[in-house]
C-alpha cells in the first residue's frame, strides 16, 4: 500500500456494513445522540439559571431562557474573550509558519540521505513525542530565562514549535519518500540549490501531509493548557482562550451560570468554524497520512 | 564543503531548537532528579538515587504508575475499536456519513480541559445527570464519588472525546485497501466476515501499529482532563503519573522527587510505545510471510 | 499510513554526534547556569510598580482586589500596584514557577513561612509596626516575623440550620462529639442530612477543623510531640476517624459527596437540605450573602467527652502577606504590606469581604458574625492546625495527603488504614 499514489476518490468504495441499512442508520442515530447531548447541555445550560440547570437540564421553556448570564460571562472583565482569540490565533499561525519552515528541510535531507546518522537524527526526533512536556516544565523555565525568553511570545511560541517537530519530522520524512527523488535530480541538474529544490520542487508535492500536520498543530497549540499558562505566566498579562477559560471558570465550578456561558463563548467560535470547513478539515487530517 | 554546509543549513535550525527545548531540559530533569531540590532553596544537595529508591516504596506513586498503564491500556483499546468500528460504519461518501463523521470527531475541537469542565457539571453528584435522577426520585449515581466509578468515567470520557480522530485515521486507511482484491474477494465469494479479516484488516495494519501507538503515547500523559474532571479524586484513585508528578512538585516542594517520577514516566512511555511497534512490524510481516 | 524509515547504516557516523555532544553540552551549561540564583532586592523609588500574587476565590474576585489597593495608588501618586491571579492551580504552584523564571511578584498573599519560604522572604522582625497585628507572634519563625496578616478566621465551627434542630427535636448545640452524633441520629430521623461535606479539599478540612478542640485539649503541645517523635498523627487522629467512619456507614454524611465541591456543598447546606456543615469563619460571608430561608446558627466544634466544653479553638492567619527578599521596590512593597494590615479602612474590608476577625472591629459584624466573634472571645485557647505556622508545623504537602487519606474513608477503607497511610507519608518526609 505504500507508494501507491491514492486516486481523489469522492465515490463509495467500501461498504462492508451496508446491507445492514436500517440498523446501521439507527445505531449510528443513537451514537450521535450520545455525543451531542452534552454539546446541547452546553448551549442550553449557557441561557438557564442554576436552578434550572440542575431541576430541568433537558428542558427548553422559553421562559427559563435568559441571555443575562452570557452577557455577564462576555463582559468578565478577567477573560475577555476577543483578546484570548487574538492571542491564541496569533500563536498558532506562527508555530506553524515556524514549524513547517524548520521540519521541512530537516525531514527532506533525512529522507533523501541514506547514512546512519541521518537515520539516527529521525530516532531522536522521533524520541521527543515520548516527552510529556507537561512534567518538564521548571526545566524549561531554567532554559527559556536564560535565553531570556521567559514569559515572552517567542519564548512560547519557540517551545511550542518545538513540540510540533517530532510528529511533524516523522510525517514529512516518510511523506518525501515516496516522492521519486528523480523529480528533484532533475532540477539539481539544472543548476538549483538544494534549498532552491526543495521549496520549489518537493515542497509543493508534499502539502497533504502540511495540510495534516497544520490540522493537528493548530489543535494542540489551541488547546494546549499547561505550557502556555507556566509559560506565559501571570505576569505577561497574555493568556490563551484555554488558560483563559481556567482562570475564569477554575474558582466557580460549580456555579454554572458562570461555568456553561464561559465555556459556550470559548468554544462557539472553533466550533462553527470547524462545521463550515468540516470537510477540509477531515479530509485534510487524512490526505497526509494515507501515503508513507 | 559548500554541500555540507547546504545540508547543515537545512538540519541545524531544527536541530538547535529541539536540543535546547527539550533536550535540555530533558537532561536537567536527570540532574533535578539525583536533588532533593525542594523548588525554593539556592543550592539543592546532591542525594544520588534516593529519589528513586523512594519511588519504589511509594505507594502513591506506583497506584499512579497502575492507574496510568490502566487508563493507556484500556484507553488505547477502545479507541481502536471504536475507531475502526465506525469507521466502518461511516465511510462513503454520502450526506449522512458526512454529518455522522463531524458528529464524532467534534470533540477533538474541544480542549481536554474544557471537555473535564462540561463532563464534571454533567456527571458530578449534583450535577445534571444526577440533578434529573433525583427530580425524578432515583437514586444518585457516584460517577466521580466512587473511584471504580470515577476511573471508569475518566476512561469513558477519554474515549468520547479522542475515538472520532481514530475514525478518520481508519477512514484513511481504509481509502488505501486495495479495490481489485477486495472485488477478487468477492468473485471468489468470500463473506464479509472472510473478506474483512483476510483483506481489510492486513491492508490496515500499517495505520493500525501508528494508531496505537499514538493512543498510547497521548494517554499515557493524561493530565488536563484529570485536572478538569476528577481532580484527581476521590482519595486520589484517579491520580496519573503526569498528575502526581506536578502534585508532588508544587504540593509537597519536592521537585527532585517529581522529577525523577518525570524520568521514570518518559522511560517507560518510550519503552512501551518502541515494544507496541515492535510487536506490530512482526505481526505484519507475519501477515505478509 | 507513514511506513517505517528503513535504510542501508551509513559508513560515516562520526560528525554529527560529534556536534551534538557540542550543542548539548552548550546548551546544558546554559540552562544550569540560569538557575538557583540568590538575589538580594534593592530599596527601590518612591515611585513605580509593585507587583502582588494573591489569592482569588468567590469571596475574593481579581476585581475586588483592585478595588483595594485603589486607595493606596491614590494616596502614593506614581505607584501602581499590579494585582496577579494565580496561573497554576493556587499561588502555592505559581510562586515556584515565578521564582524559578526570575519573575518573582514583589508581594504575595496567602502563603505563610515554614522553613522552605523564609530564605525567600523579607525580614520585618524590625518594623514596629508589626507588633500590633493578628497572630504576629505565633506565626514568627525562629523569632524572626515574616509574614502579618489582617485578622483571624475562626476554624472548628459548625453552622448548622436552627429549624430543622428545632423540628428533630435537639434543644442545645451539642457540647461534646457523643451529643454530636446523637443529634446527628435525630436529624437524620427527621430527614435531614445530618452533616454536609464534599470531596475537593473540604473533606480533610472540615475533620481537621473538627478535631482542633479535642486534640488540642488532649495534647496541648501536639504539634511538638508529632515533630519529636513522641505521637503519631494518625494514631492520634483515629478516634476522630472511626466516629467518621460510624457517621458514613450510618448515612449521617452523604456517602457519594466526594462527587461534589465546595460551592456545591454550601449550596446544599444553605438550601435548608443538612442539618449541620463544617467550616472556616469566611464562610460567614457566604451566608450573610445567601440569606438562608432557615434560622442559621453557629457552635464551637465539640470536643471529647469529659473535656471541658469548649475547647480551644483552631485559628489561621487572615489574609496572609509576605514580602519577597528579590524585590527592587522593597521600601514601597513594606509600605503596601504596612498599609493592607493596618489601614483602618482597608483592614475593615479585607474583614467584611471575607469572614475575617480582628480586636477593635467588632462594630459592624453581622449577627452571625458576631457569634463567631463570641466563640473566637471564649475559647480558652486558640490553636495551630494542619500544617500550621511558625514553631507549630507539620511537612508541607500534609493538608493535601491528609485529605486524601480522609476521603478514602468513603472508599471503604477502614480508620485505622488511614490512621496508617498518613503516619507512612510522614514518616517519609523526615
Amino acid at each position: 500500500m505504500s507508494a501507491l499514489r491514492m486516486p481523489r476518490v469522492a465515490s463509495v468504495q467500501f461498504k462492508p456494513f451496508k446491507a445492514k441499512g436500517w440498523g446501521r442508520i439507527t445505531f449510528l442515530v443513537v451514537t450521535s445522540v450520545l455525543m451531542l447531548v452534552p454539546m446541547y447541555l452546553l448551549i442550553t445550560s449557557a441561557f438557564k439559571s442554576q436552578q434550572d440547570i440542575l431541576q430541568h437540564p433537558f428542558s427548553l421553556a422559553p421562559d427559563q431562557l435568559t441571555t443575562e448570564y452570557l452577557r455577564k460571562a462576555a463582559t468578565n472583565p478577567d477573560f475577555n474573550i476577543l483578546k484570548g482569540y487574538a492571542v491564541t490565533i496569533l500563536f498558532v499561525v506562527s508555530v506553524n509558519v515556524l514549524s513547517v519552515a524548520l521540519a521541512g528541510p530537516v525531514s527532506y535531507v533525512i529522507a533523501r540521505r541514506s547514512e546512519r546518522r541521518y537515520r539516527m537524527l529521525l530516532l531522536l526526533f522521533v524520541a521527543g513525542t515520548f516527552i510529556p512536556s507537561q512534567v518538564l516544565v521548571i526545566p524549561v523555565v531554567y532554559t527559556l530565562k536564560f535565553l531570556g525568553l521567559m514569559g515572552t511570545i517567542p519564548g512560547f511560541v519557540l517551545f511550542e514549535t518545538t513540540l510540533t517537530l517530532p510528529f511533524s519530522i516523522f510525517l514529512y520524512a516518510g511523506y518525501i519518500l515516496t516522492i521519486p527523488a528523480s523529480l528533484d535530480e532533475a532540477a539539481a541538474v539544472d543548476g538549483a540549490g538544494k534549498h532552491r529544490v526543495f521549496w520549489s520542487i518537493v515542497f509543493p508535492l508534499m502539502k497533504p501531509a502540511v495540510v495534516t500536520m497544520v490540522i493537528l498543530n493548530t489543535f494542540s497549540v489551541w488547546n494546549d493548557f499547561v505550557n502556555p499558562q507556566i509559560i506565559l505566566g501571570p505576569g505577561s498579562g497574555l493568556y490563551t482562550v484555554t488558560t483563559g477559560v481556567y482562570a475564569a471558570v477554575s474558582q466557580y465550578s460549580t456555579d454554572y451560570t458562570v461555568v456553561f456561558p464561559t465555556l459556550l463563548l470559548a468554544v462557539a467560535p472553533l466550533l462553527v468554524v470547524f462545521v463550515l470547513l468540516q470537510r477540509h478539515v477531515i479530509s485534510g487530517l487524512t490526505a497526509g497520512a494515507t501515503k508513507g | 564543503m559548500r554541500a555540507r554546509l547546504t545540508t547543515l543549513s537545512m538540519v541545524g535550525p531544527a536541530l538547535v531548537l529541539f536540543v535546547v527545548m527539550l533536550v535540555v531540559p530533558v537532561c536537567l530533569s536527570l540532574y533535578l532528579s539525583l536533588t532533593d531540590w525542594d523548588g525554593y532553596s539556592a543550592n539543592p544537595a546532591f542525594v544520588g538515587l534516593k529519589n528513586y529508591v523512594s519511588l519504589t516504596h511509594s505507594a502513591e506513586a506506583i497506584r499512579a504508575g497502575w492507574v496510568t498503564l490502566l487508563i493507556a491500556a484500556v484507553g488505547t483499546v477502545l479507541l481502536s475499536v471504536f475507531g475502526l468500528g465506525f469507521a466502518l460504519l461511516v465511510n462513503g461518501a454520502s450526506r449522512l456519513n458526512a454529518f455522522f463523521r463531524i458528529v464524532l470527531f467534534y470533540p477533538h475541537v474541544l480542549s481536554a480541559l474544557v471537555v473535564g469542565f462540561l463532563w464534571s457539571a454533567v456527571l458530578g453528584t449534583s450535577g445534571v445527570v444526577n440533578g434529573w435522577l433525583t427530580s425524578k426520585g432515583a437514586e444518585v449515581l457516584p460517577f466521580l464519588s466512587d473511584p471504580t466509578w470515577a476511573l471508569a468515567s475518566l476512561i469513558a470520557v477519554l474515549v468520547w472525546a479522542g475515538f472520532g480522530v481514530n475514525v478518520v485515521l481508519y477512514l484513511a486507511g481504509l481509502q488505501t485497501v486495495s479495490k481489485d482484491l477486495l472485488e477478487a474477494a468477492r468473485i471468489d465469494g468470500a463473506s464479509k466476515r472472510q473478506t474483512f479479516f483476510n483483506v481489510t484488516l492486513p491492508a490496515l495494519a500499517p495505520v493500525v501499529t501508528v494508531n496505537l501507538v499514538l493512543s498510547l503515547v497521548t494517554l499515557l500523559k493524561t493530565y488536563d482532563l484529570v485536572v478538569s474532571l476528577t481532580g484527581g479524586g476521590p482519595a486520589g484513585s484517579t491520580q496519573t503519573a503526569a498528575y502526581l508528578i506536578l502534585w508532588d512538585s508544587f504540593h509537597n516542594n519536592a521537585l527532585g522527587f517529581g522529577s525523577a517520577q518525570s524520568v521514570v514516566l518518559m522511560v517507560i512511555t518510550a519503552g512501551l510505545a518502541l515494544t507496541v511497534a515492535r510487536l506490530r512490524a512482526r505481526a505484519d510481516r507475519g501477515v505478509q510471510a | 499510513m507513514a511506513r517505517s524509515i528503513r535504510r542501508s547504516p551509513g559508513r560515516n557516523p562520526r560528525r554529527t554526534p560529534g556536534l551534538l555532544t557540542a550543542v548539548v553540552i552548550l546548551a546544558a551549561a546554559a540552562g544550569c547556569g540560569g538557575g538557583f540564583s540568590d538575589d538580594k532586592g534593592a530599596a527601590g523609588d518612591s515611585t513605580g510598580e509593585v507587583r502582588m500574587l494573591v489569592n482569588i476565590t468567590p469571596n475574593l474576585t481579581k476585581s475586588y482586589w483592585e478595588g483595594l489597593v485603589k486607595p493606596f495608588e491614590d494616596a502614593n501618586p506614581g505607584v501602581d500596584v499590579k494585582i496577579e491571579a494565580p496561573t497554576g492551580s493556587g499561588v502555592k504552584d505559581t510562586l515556584p514557577q515565578l521564582l524559578a523564571a526570575g519573575n518573582a511578584p514583589d508581594v504575595v498573599e496567602t502563603l505563610m513561612a515554614d522553613k522552605v519560604l523564609a530564605p525567600q522572604m523579607l525580614d520585618l522582625t524590625d518594623q514596629a509596626w508589626t507588633k500590633d497585628t493578628p497572630l504576629v507572634e505565633q506565626a514568627s519563625l525562629d523569632g524572626k516575623v515574616y509574614t502579618v496578616g489582617v485578622g483571624q478566621q475562626a476554624q472548628s465551627l459548625v453552622f448548622y440550620n436552627k429549624d430543622a434542630f428545632a423540628k428533630a427535636g435537639i434543644s442545645a448545640p451539642p457540647k461534646d462529639l457523643d451529643e454530636l452524633t446523637a443529634a446527628m441520629g435525630k436529624l437524620k430521623a427527621a430527614g435531614y442530612l445530618p452533616l454536609q461535606t464534599a470531596g475537593d479539599y473540604v473533606t480533610g478540612l472540615q475533620l481537621l477543623q473538627l478535631s482542633n478542640p479535642s486534640i488540642a485539649t488532649k495534647y496541648p503541645d501536639w504539634y511538638q510531640q508529632i515533630s519529636s517523635k513522641q505521637a503519631k498523627v494518625g494514631e492520634t487522629m483515629q478516634p476522630l476517624l472511626e466516629r467518621y467512619e460510624s457517621w458514613i456507614k450510618n448515612g449521617y454524611v452523604d456517602k457519594n459527596a466526594l462527587g461534589l465541591k465546595d460551592v456545591g456543598a454550601q449550596t446544599n447546606f444553605l438550601s435548608g437540605k443538612a442539618g449541620m456543615y463544617i467550616m472556616g469563619s469566611w464562610f460567614v460571608r457566604t451566608a450573610d450573602d445567601a440569606k438562608p430561608t432557615f434560622d442559621l446558627g453557629v457552635f464551637a466544634a465539640p470536643t471529647e467527652k469529659g473535656q471541658p466544653s469548649p475547647g480551644p479553638q483552631g485559628v489561621t492567619m487572615a489574609a496572609p502577606y509576605m514580602v519577597l527578599k528579590s524585590t527592587k521596590q522593597r521600601d514601597l512593597s513594606v509600605k503596601l504590606v504596612q498599609w493592607l494590615v493596618t489601614d483602618k479602612t482597608a483592614v475593615q474590608s479585607q474583614l467584611a469581604q471575607d469572614g475575617n476577625f480582628r480586636k477593635g472591629y467588632t462594630d459592624k459584624l453581622s449577627p452571625l458574625g458576631k457569634q463567631v466573634q463570641d466563640i473566637l472571645d471564649q475559647a480558652p485557647k486558640h490553636v495551630a492546625q494542619g500544617e500550621g505556622y511558625g514553631a507549630n508545623t507539620l511537612p508541607q504537602g500534609f493538608n493535601g495527603e491528609w485529605n486524601k487519606a480522609v476521603q478514602s474513608l468513603y472508599t471503604g477503607k477502614s480508620a485505622k488504614d488511614v490512621a496508617t497511610r498518613i503516619d507512612s507519608w510522614m514518616g517519609s518526609k523526615s
